[in-house]
């Protein structure tokens, strides 16, 4: 449960992130830091809403994520390529090897990851270079779900 | 090959050098279980196209303007300072060097100059978030602030516009100065 809900911290901080930036004009270094700030806060005057292990991540993953929604629109407009790439990001940060634990740095770097890694879905799919072993799967996949 | 491309290429490189470190780390470290494994290499193959294929590059290479570069280092203290000094936590300090940064430019809306200080406080803010595992004293955050200066000089055009960029500076910065001060000291 514990684990869903940095997933879904996650996937909100990209994308409120994004907006704040995008929609509302104020700048990628604001959009992150404010909103992981008030988060930072509220953990900070609050520790024992929620468990300590949510109380610990959701702030760490919340300002990781939120350097993802620091992208440009010109590189990503997509809201959920964003959400998957801050998905994604949690998986990097969940498994992170402990050697770079304390390491300043870290989180964007897994931030630039997960946005690098997701940034080649829309590139694979303007080229049309899916394999045809995918095109096929894709095909049974969703024969299945029409059949159903 | 002019220098300039020479070192846009060897810059690209490094950081994918240091994203790949970063990766395999995390490989090493789950080789017992499945889906880690596979989850790196989806991402790895993933992290390839985009490096091979993306525009995150301008073809014109710039370089970041030193008295920009500058003020890493007091980004990076206040940080660290919010941080390990206080206790307040790296989210925290982050946090607060990014939100105040943020609002230098409104002090002159029309001057260039302090429109490019948020980033360059921000990313300085990332070496402060370093634990005193890592950080141990003022003098690693100053060496790893030089170090991320002398990147973010070299890569204004590169990566630009994609989020993250920063923390990999600072991330190399601090990694770099941690070899040193682990061969120094």
């Amino acid at each position: 449960m514990s684990v869903l809900i940095l997933f879904i911290v996650s996937f909100a901080a990209a994308i409120s992130t994004f907006y704040v930036n995008e929609h509302l004009k104020q700048g990628p270094v604001r959009s992150s830091a404010f909103l992981s700030l008030t988060i930072a806060i509220f953990f900070f005057l609050f520790p024992k809403l929620l468990s300590p292990y949510l109380t610990t991540n959701i702030p760490v993953v919340f300002i990781g994520s939120s350097f993802i929604g620091m992208v440009s629109a010109r590189l990503v407009s997509n809201y959920f390529l964003i959400g998957a790439a801050g998905l994604v990001f949690c998986t990097v940060y969940l498994n992170t090897s402990s050697f770079f634990n304390g390491y300043g740095g870290a989180l964007g770097t897994s931030a630039a990851i997960s946005l690098l890694a997701v940034l080649s879905l829309p590139i694979l799919k303007a080229s049309g270079k899916f394999t045809n072993g995918f095109h096929l799967l894709r095909k049974i996949v969703f024969n299945r779900k029409l059949r159903k | 090959m002019n220098w300039k491309k020479t070192i846009r290429i060897s810059f690209v490189l490094f950081l994918l050098i240091i994203q790949s470190l970063f990766l395999i780390a995390i490989l090493l470290e789950h080789q017992r279980t499945t889906f880690i494994p596979i989850f790196v290499i989806f991402i790895s193959i993933a992290l390839t196209i985009t490096y091979l294929r993306a525009p995150l590059h301008h073809e014109e290479h710039t370089y970041e303007h030193v008295f920009v570069a500058l003020w890493i280092p007091v980004g990076a203290l206040c940080s660290y300072y919010i941080n390990n000094i206080l206790h307040l936590g790296p989210v925290m300090a982050a946090g607060m060097v990014g939100t105040s940064a943020s609002f230098l430019p409104n002090l002159n809306k029309r001057s260039h100059y302090l429109k490019q200080l948020p980033p360059a406080f921000y990313c300085g803010a990332f070496i402060g978030m370093s634990s005193t595992k890592v950080a141990s004293s003022m003098l690693f955050i100053l060496a790893a602030s030089i170090f991320t200066g002398m990147l973010m000089i070299l890569s204004k055009s590169l990566f630009s516009g994609l989020g993250g960029k920063l923390g990999v500076l600072a991330f190399a910065g601090v990694t770099i100065t941690s070899l040193i001060f682990f061969l120094i000291f």
